[in-house]
């Protein structure tokens, strides 16, 4: 049985179809598959494709706990897909209300995403089509119809009726009964009256014009100067040709730089778009194919901030270290570092070797999640799959298991430096100037050799050297990206161990304390404060906070496609955004 | 005689299919619409010209209008406000001066396909390879400056129209 | 009973397709695997949006596969095995792929959602860019074999197929052909990590499945007709007739299909800039070195 299951009797060739689709599993996945990959499940491999769309989709996968700001887009989603459908749950039990419980719920690993593919196979089978099925409805998909003018964006009400401007019918338009409703703007201005001949004269009531006797007629206050202007454009261009211009009704829409005025459109990317890592949610208003006007956010942020009430410190390292999916053991490292700086502690040279070697393996796998993410975006099918795949091996290798497997990764560097079209694809994509906000790789292709690790004298004995480009392109941060795995790959064998980052002990102590990490996105920084061994305030600083805010300035007059990339090549994680 | 009868019933069938969606144009208020109903109208006409077994003529016409008409659709679309017509916008204007100039057209038409010459009729079409050998021959005989200057002016109007838009020439114009 | 042969050669095709491009996408080669997709598809819900401009939402998938049959309906697979051979064949299968793109825009403006709608835009630039290098190249093969019968084609590369005598113009043919069945590089309309699937993007159930399906038979007609314009159709030692036209078309959609798994999406400014400055010089040029052959070595 499954809750999702689709209406209707079980017959002979409906047990046929049950049995098509227990074969046919298509899961969109929350929060992403590139969160997936990070925990270490190969979806593909259990036998789930990834959808693109959840109306192509018949499974939703949760992955872990779902962030309780993405509750209603997963609500939304769930409602998109088409029926059969059924909600696997890994590592979680509670699914966001009022979705149904989930139909299979597994551990989160491999072994219990294959078991839970193969209960959800049977559930298929067996519960795909049922009788007396319900609707599905939750607060969250309510919409609301306001009325809009297609020439006059600007004129939105609740009521439908004609245009103040134009006098054209209003067309009705779905909203999101969640969302503020627009409380007639339009109307709160009095008109006030002037003379079609003489725009000088304007008056607050209806009447005559003092010098041609014409009447009067109604317009909006407070655009004097646009109207009377606009006029004698429309006077002179149409004399009286009795019908409504094009000219006149679109002269006060916004304008794109090639003048033509469009109808423009405002589309949401994400929270779960293919191209883009879960959790970011791009809202682009398009004016054709042309981006006119850009919002970021991360609807998952946050996630690393500190309860008010404290934390104790060998809790707080696995909070934040939990906080970003994409970067535990980089987050796990900042945390040990900076509670060791407050205890003013330092752990062995071995145990820093060992968990550079730890933090560069991370780098790789992360890395390589962010190929597997940008070959998504840019339909580069072997890309994803040999970065994918690499990037499962990499993420638990030991230090055997990883110079074992960088013949194949330099192998996959080498072929994507001679892959026709890669090139063309990026260069002079999202082009960024030197700037002090920038981190890590994205500040690193503009020439800025930044870069924490330069600072730290262990990585220095190990022979670490930054990486630069100074083109600054979406190509740079690629080859950056590329570069600084390389790196790694020699960081991890000089460093000869691989060793996972545990708080050393530092005992009841107050105090303050500041480290910085660089994690696979740049530079994090935090600064702690001690009370008694707790942890009673935590500032931290991390890159995609700062890179976040690049992205609408960037992507403004930018093609669609080539705005998507930019994004995808600044490699943002939502997750540690400080909200 | 069958044959004649069913040709026959093709060709006013499509006719009145060219006919229908050429009023369909002028019915609806989506450009989407009313694009592709000009479409389909052209298509009837291609399809026309294949039930009078002018094989080339007909396949060509079907051919161009797919892609000329839908070039036209995004045009529409973009130059409208309310391309979905969704504001219900009244579009026609200058009502009188186009009925007078469609009646006046129609009867020039008539008047030209009624009165004409049009020389001996053909008992028996000519083979469908027989005809595009035919017309290539007449495309580089008698009718080739006829093409070649309309051609050429085709492409002098493509060239104007490209350096009227270039944004380069637009602002030396106004500075 | 022709007609049915013919049919059942492209499904059987468009099956083979299918596998192979499941085989690129999961990694595993599954027979099975597009039989019980197709029977899934048609056991989900089908949904019309909200909204929706339903008459071009209804008849967008159709129209795709009609006009993909269409187009294969003049291709011969062997000497007397096709549904219609008409005097203007190589005219006629461009006629057909012309309202691919219409079925596209139709797919785009219908379920009134905004990834569809710039889908469907963004393959009319496509056309811009493809349509004269599907034209161009077919015209020297017509001037080779002097007439636009596809038997005649067929019968002219006899001696030399058309490959080898005009190798750019196959190039440039092969590549526009891509363009035709938005085959990866050349995916723009239906971009998953761009557009969410984009036309495809709002199409459900049993309207995804003829989709699909539309899809595939035109990847096969497309192969077809790359195959009678320049692999010499039918012709080849040993086999029959019509078993080498079967391991061309196949042979030349699993190369389609593996070029477009090995690269990343072209951009769209840029595939319309290297058709119109490269490509089309390139065709004239074409045509016009066929043309001195034609008239050297008649």
């Amino acid at each position: 049985m499954i809750a999702g299951a689709r209406a209707g009797t079980v017959s002979g060739l409906r047990r046929l179809t049950a049995a098509a689709m227990a074969r046919d599993l298509h899961a969109i996945i929350v929060p992403g598959p590139e969160v997936a990959r990070a925990r270490g499940l190969d979806i593909e491999s259990a036998g789930l494709q990834i959808a693109a769309t959840p109306r192509h989709a018949n499974v939703l996968l949760l992955v872990g706990p779902v962030p309780r700001e993405l509750g209603d887009a997963v609500i939304v989603l769930y409602a998109q897909m088409m029926r059969p459908r059924a909600i696997f749950s890994l590592g979680a039990s509670a699914t966001p209300s009022p979705l149904p419980h989930a139909d299979v719920t597994a551990d989160l690993s491999q072994s219990g995403l294959l078991d839970g593919v193969t209960r959800l196979r049977s559930a298929f089978s067996r519960g795909a089509f049922r009788l007396g099925v319900s609707d599905f409805d939750a607060p969250a998909l309510q919409i609301r119809i306001e009325y809009t003018c297609p020439m006059h964006p600007e004129v939105v009400q609740d009521q439908p009726g004609s245009c103040p401007k134009c006098g054209m019918n209003l067309v009705p338009r779905e909203a999101s009964a969640s969302a503020e409703p627009h409380h007639g703007a339009e109307h709160a201005t009095p008109p006030e009256y002037t003379c079609p001949m003489h725009p000088e004269i304007v008056q607050g009531e209806p009447g005559s014009c003092p010098k041609c006797g014409m009447n009067l007629v109604p317009r909006e206050a407070g655009s004097a100067d646009e109207h009377a202007q606009g006029h004698q454009d429309a006077d002179m261009d149409h004399g009286d040709m009795g019908f409504m211009s094009m000219v006149e009704v679109t002269k006060d829409l916004p304008r794109s730089p090639d003048g033509l005025p469009m109808d423009w459109i405002e589309v949401p990317f994400g929270p779960f778009f293919p191209g883009l890592p879960g959790g970011l949610l791009l809202t682009l208003t398009l004016d054709g194919d042309g981006i006119a006007k850009a919002r970021a956010q991360s609807l998952v942020g946050g996630s690393g901030a500190l309860p008010a009430s404290g934390m104790g410190a060998a809790d707080f390292v696995e909070h934040l270290s939990a906080s970003d999916p994409l970067a535990p053991i980089c987050y796990r490292l900042l945390a040990c570092r900076t509670l060791e700086a407050a205890a003013g502690q330092a752990p062995d040279e071995e145990i820093l070797r060992g968990r550079i070697a730890a933090m560069e393996r991370e780098r790789i796998a992360s890395h390589l999640g962010w190929l597997a993410l940008f070959a998504r975006q840019i339909g580069f099918g072997w890309l994803l799959r040999r970065a994918a795949s690499l990037q499962l091996q990499f993420l638990h290798a030991d230090i055997k298991q990883v110079m074992a497997l960088s013949p194949a990764l330099q192998a996959l560097i080498k072929r994507l430096q001679r892959t026709p079209l890669l090139k063309s694809r990026t260069a002079g994509i999202g082009r960024m100037v030197p700037d002090t906000v920038l981190r890590g790789p994205v500040a690193r292709a503009t020439g800025v050799g930044d870069d924490a690790r330069s600072r730290d004298k262990t990585c220095s004995t190990l022979g670490f050297t930054a990486v630069s480009r100074d083109r600054g392109d979406a190509l740079a941060r690629l080859h950056v990206r590329l570069d600084e795995t390389r790196h790694s790959l020699a960081l991890i064998k000089a460093a000869g161990a691989i060793v996972l980052p545990t708080p050393v002990d530092i005992g009841v102590i107050s105090g303050k304390g500041e480290a910085a990490v660089e994690t696979p996105r740049g530079e994090a920084r935090l600064q702690l404060t001690l009370d008694n061994g707790r942890v009673i305030d935590a500032r931290l600083d991390t890159p995609s906070t700062h890179h976040l805010d690049l992205v609408a300035p960037l992507l403004e007059q930018q093609e669609l496609g080539d705005g998507l990339t930019t994004v995808a090549s600044l490699d943002l994680s939502p997750w540690e955004v400080v909200q | 005689m069958a044959v004649i009868t069913l040709q026959t019933f093709f060709i006013a069938l499509f006719g009145i299919a060219a006919l229908w969606f050429g009023v369909v144009v002028f019915r609806t208020s989506s450009m989407m619409r009313s694009a592709l109903a000009l479409l389909f109208s052209q298509t009837a006409l291609g399809a026309m010209f294949l039930a009078m077994q002018a094989e080339f003529l007909g396949v060509l016409q079907i051919m161009m209008m797919a892609t000329e008409m839908s070039i036209m659709a995004i045009f529409m679309v973009m130059f409208m406000m309310d391309p979905g017509g969704l504001g219900e916008m009244d579009m026609t204007h200058q009502k009188r001066l186009s009925i007078a100039a469609g009646v006046i057209g129609a009867l020039a038409v008539s008047g030209v396909a009624l009165f004409a010459h049009w020389g001996p009729t053909a008992t028996v079409a000519p083979a469908a390879a027989e005809q595009i050998r035919g017309l290539g021959t007449e495309l580089l005989g008698r009718s080739m400056i006829i093409f070649e200057t309309a051609g050429v002016t085709i492409l002098t109007a493509m060239i104007a129209a490209t350096a009227v838009a270039m944004p380069v020439l637009q602002r030396k114009k106004t500075s | 009973m022709r007609i049915a042969v013919v049919l059942g050669f492209l499904f059987a095709g468009a099956y083979l397709v299918a596998v192979l491009e499941a085989r690129l996408a999961t990694g595993r080669l599954r027979l099975a695997a597009p039989g019980w997709a197709a029977m899934a598809l048609l056991g989900r819900e089908s949904v019309v949006p909200r909204q929706p401009d339903r008459l071009f939402f209804e008849t967008a998938p159709a129209l795709l596969l009609i006009a993909a049959l269409l187009a294969a309906a003049v291709l011969p697979l062997a000497p007397g095995l096709f549904i219609t051979n008409l005097a203007t064949g190589a005219l006629f299968v461009n006629a057909a792929l012309a309202y691919v793109l219409v079925a596209l825009l139709m797919a785009g403006w219908g379920p009134d959602g905004a990834y569809a709608l710039i889908g469907g835009w963004r393959f009319l630039g496509q056309l811009i860019a493809y349509s004269m290098l599907i034209v161009m190249p077919i015209t020297a093969v017509a001037m080779r074999a002097e007439s636009l019968l596809t038997t005649d084609i067929v019968a002219s590369q006899t001696g030399l197929w058309n490959i080898l005598y005009q190798p750019l113009g196959f190039v440039l043919f092969f590549i526009a052909a891509m363009g035709v069945a938005f085959l990866p590089p050349f995916d723009l309309p239906s971009a998953e990590g761009e557009l969410a699937g984009g036309v495809t993007s709002e199409y459900t159930g049993v309207r995804l499945a003829v989709f699909r399906l539309g899809r595939l038979v035109l990847v096969i007609t497309l192969s077809a007709a790359t195959v009678v314009f320049y692999l010499g159709g039918w012709l080849g030692p040993v086999l029959p007739p019509w078993a080498w036209s079967a391991v061309k078309i196949l042979a030349v959609s699993a190369t389609m299909l593996l070029i477009g798994h090995y690269l990343p999406r072209i951009r769209e400014a840029h595939l319309l800039a290297w058709c119109w400055k490269l490509g089309i010089p390139l065709a004239l040029l074409n045509i016009f070195i066929v043309g001195v052959m034609v008239l050297v070595w008649p």
